[in-house]
């Protein structure tokens, strides 16, 4: 479906930014990325590093985790929203563990744009970050 | 006594007259005396000039009768001059008898009253005709000159004036008896008369005084004693015993007994009352009662202030009420206090008190302000409880309460975390396993078993922790419910068509029974589909024996009970007292290719009863049946969405 309206060589250029602090995570999720095709792949672990990287790279896809050590997913969601523009749509899918309706509900309203438990589907996944991305090309050329 | 009886009942007679008729009796009784002896003074007089007047008569007959007989010899001495002399001048006295004789007569008849005395007189009148006829005869022959005829005529004559002189002296004999008689008479009558005199004057003495005794007696002896007793009345003392008589005097001693007896009766209730209440409140033994002067000094004191702190009564009346106070409130708190009470009537304050040994306690205390009836304050009532027990439990309830909810959000925050950590792992796992489950045609079989092989055992524990997980969290009230009005008929057609596929697998048949009516269940819909599936898909896996899986549902009472039943082997009696425990997969060591967790039962009966329902297992004739039942309307805490404490 995706593909009859963007070319998915263009959803697979985009760069795509994973921030988790399970080094297994962040190589699972690249895993799956590579597998798909992507290649503007960036890694955190250190989420205290995760906003100057989110400036600094201009991701076109955040994939968050929620719990981590010093810095969680929830002040990250804030921080993301500050720092861009309100008309911005640049999508975060958030990743947990925590699969409570609370946990969920909150980062939704943080401006989350798709909410993922773990254990995931990697095939799923897959689908999911290939929509949003498709969305947010769409956004960009509506905008000019 | 019998005597006695007629004289009681006489003065109880008139002790019952009319105050009207006793004061009329009172002042008729001399004057009717009065009148008595007047009447009969009247008629003493009367007999008395009627026996007067009868010796005057008899007086007069004797001397009409001599004047008759006089009149009769001096004619008959002037005729016999006359018939001897011729000369006219002898008639006169003849003549004088002759004018003088009928009115004499005539006076005598009318006189006479004796029978006796008139039959004489008719003689002496029969005689006098005679004597008067023969006087004029010879008168008459002496005028003839025949003198021959007259001496036979002068002695016929003479025996005539004979007989009548005899006659008239029988006369005069029988008056005088009778005279005698009239004047005894007199004298009798005179006699009487002064006696009824004088009788009279001593009966109106003794009436006069009668009279005066019985109105001293009836009436202003007993005025006197009412008015006594009014006094009485007014000190509100008992009346004085008063007769009961039925004249007015009577009936207002008798009203005014009855309003003593009335005014005492209230007095006695109210007394009665007072004592009552004070009893009451002396024996309080729960709340300090106790009263104040309008200056705050201790007036009373009850068992419950005494039991409370401490001081007997003679201890602390007269002392001021800030004793009770501990130091930090002494100088300002108990001014305050009666202050706010003078200010609003009343004045409330929970705080420490100290008991006569000092301790302290913890104290709710009231004061009232109390008024006279013209609204100037006359003191104050006091009541205090001892508040220390409920304040400890109340501060031990604060504590439990406050424990509590930090464990639960520990247990939350635990959970919370133990879900991230178990799942995190198994993220990697599972997710690096699907990964080369999508590139395992370049395994060799023996690796694709093995990963096959992780990959089960990956997604056990997974599903483990993610029951494991919701137990617990539905233990600690942190399972979210989203109960609301749902349609088990559509619900059990959802459910069917989600469990076909297992049911088929296993080689049963899978018959729906659809409700007859529309039954609405107040429950979480994707709760209840969680526990219709593990039912379900227990049923598939457990009969082995049997051909099909039956689900139904019908209405219970208030309940909708919804079955899942199989034709298989059923439960082992002594088995089913485990069911519903975590982990207790019944006969598991003859059911090793089995899958599942253990959990599922004990995880849908906690979901169950966490929606207000039950859970329960039947054995019909073959096979197993299990039920459970979901309100059909909202009831008590369930409505509000969170999973209740019966979940624990």
């Amino acid at each position: 479906m995706s593909g009859n309206l963007i070319d998915s060589a263009e959803i697979r250029s985009r760069r795509i930014l994973i921030v988790d602090d399970e080094d297994a995570n962040v190589l699972l999720l690249a895993s799956v990325l590579e597998r798909e095709g992507y290649g503007d792949i960036h890694t955190i672990t250190d989420p205290t590093t995760a906003l100057e990287a989110y400036v600094r790279l201009e991701p076109d896809l955040v994939l968050l985790d929620l719990m981590m050590p010093e810095v969680d997913g929830f002040q990250l969601l804030e921080a993301f929203k500050r720092h861009d523009r309100p008309d911005e749509f640049r999508p975060v899918l958030v990743l947990t563990a925590d699969s409570t309706i609370a946990a969920r509900r909150r980062a939704l309203a943080l401006g989350a744009k798709d909410f993922v438990s773990k254990p995931f589907d990697v095939i799923e996944i897959a689908l999911r970050i290939a929509n949003l991305l498709e969305t947010r090309i769409l956004y960009q050329r509506l905008r000019g | 006594m019998n005597r006695a009886m007629p004289a009681r009942r006489m003065t109880r007679f008139w002790a019952d007259r009319r105050l009207a008729l006793k004061g009329l009796v009172v002042i008729a009784l001399p004057l009717a005396i009065l009148l008595g002896a007047l009447v009969s003074l009247y008629i003493a007089s009367n007999a008395e000039v009627r026996a007067e007047n009868d010796v005057r008569r008899a007086f007069a007959i004797q001397r009409d009768t001599y004047q008759v007989h006089a009149l009769l010899a001096e004619a008959a001495a002037g005729v016999r001059g006359y018939a001897l002399t011729g000369q006219e001048r002898f008639l006169a006295p003849y003549r004088k008898a002759e004018a003088s004789l009928p009115p004499t007569m005539v006076r005598l008849d009318q006189a006479i009253r004796d029978r006796e005395v008139r039959e004489r007189f008719n003689r002496i009148n029969e005689l006098t005709v005679r004597k008067r006829e023969g006087l004029k005869s010879i008168v008459d022959l002496a005028r003839q000159g025949n003198r021959a005829a007259i001496e036979p005529a002068l002695v016929s004559n003479k025996i005539v004036l004979d007989a009548m002189r005899q006659e008239i002296e029988l006369i005069q004999r029988r008056e005088g008896v009778l005279l005698d008689q009239r004047r005894a008479r007199v004298d009798e009558v005179r006699g009487r008369f002064l006696l009824l005199t004088a009788i009279s004057a001593v009966i109106g003495l003794l009436g006069s005084l009668a009279a005066v005794y019985l109105f001293s007696t009836g009436i202003v002896r007993r005025v006197q004693m009412l008015e006594a007793n009014a006094e009485l009345l007014a000190r509100g003392e008992e009346l004085a015993e008063m007769p009961d008589d039925a004249d007015e005097i009577g009936r207002l001693a008798q009203r005014m007994a009855r309003a003593s007896a009335l005014l005492r009766g209230r007095e006695q209730a109210l007394r009665e009352s007072e004592e009552r209440f004070r009893l009451v409140i002396e024996e309080v033994q729960d709340y300090g009662i106790f009263a104040l002067d309008p200056q705050g000094v201790v007036t009373s004191w009850n068992l419950g202030a005494q039991r409370i702190k401490g001081w007997e009564a003679e201890e602390i009346l007269g002392h001021h009420f800030s004793r009770f106070y501990p130091e930090e409130t002494r100088g300002h708190l108990p001014a305050q206090m009666l202050e706010r009470a003078r200010r609003d009537g009343t004045a409330e304050d929970e705080g420490w008190r100290l008991r006569k040994d000092g301790s302290p306690f913890w104290a709710n205390v009231v004061i009232t302000a109390l008024h006279d009836d013209q609204g100037a304050l006359r003191g104050f009532a006091k009541v205090t409880r001892d508040m220390t027990e409920r304040r400890r439990s109340e501060e031990a309830l604060r504590f439990a309460r406050e424990e509590a909810i930090a464990a639960n959000l520990a247990k939350s925050e635990f959970l919370s975390r133990t879900s991230h950590e178990l799942r995190t792992p198994m993220s990697a796992i599972l997710g690096f396993g699907q990964l080369l489950e999508l590139d395992e045609d370049q395994f060799e079989p023996r690796h694709r078993e093995a990963l096959s092989q992780i990959m089960k055992a990956g997604r056990h524990l997974l599903s483990l922790i993610n029951d494991l997980l919701d137990i617990s969290s539905i233990e600690a009230g942190g399972a979210e419910l989203n109960l609301e009005a749902i349609d088990l008929g559509e619900l059990l057609q959802e459910v069917h068509g989600l469990a076909a596929p297992i049911v088929a697998t296993a080689g049963l048949k899978f018959v729906l029974e659809h409700p007859e009516e529309a039954l609405v269940a107040w429950a979480d819909r994707r709760r209840v589909i969680q526990v219709m599936l593990n039912l379900v898909s227990n049923a598939a896996k457990y009969n082995r024996t049997g051909k099909q899986v039956r689900l139904a549902c019908q209405t219970r009472g208030r309940d909708i009970r919804v079955e899942v039943e199989d034709d298989g082997e059923g439960v082992v009696s002594t088995e089913v007292s485990r069911l519903f425990t975590p982990f207790d997969r019944l006969g598991q060591q003859n059911r090793a290719k089995v899958d599942g967790t253990g959990l599922g039962l004990a995880l849908s009966k906690r979901l169950v009863e966490s929606m207000g329902g039950q859970i329960g297992y039947e054995a019909p004739e073959q096979g197993a049946r299990f039920w459970f039942t979901l309100p059909s309307r909202p009831r008590g805490s369930h409505a509000k969405g969170k999973a209740g404490k019966q979940a624990a």
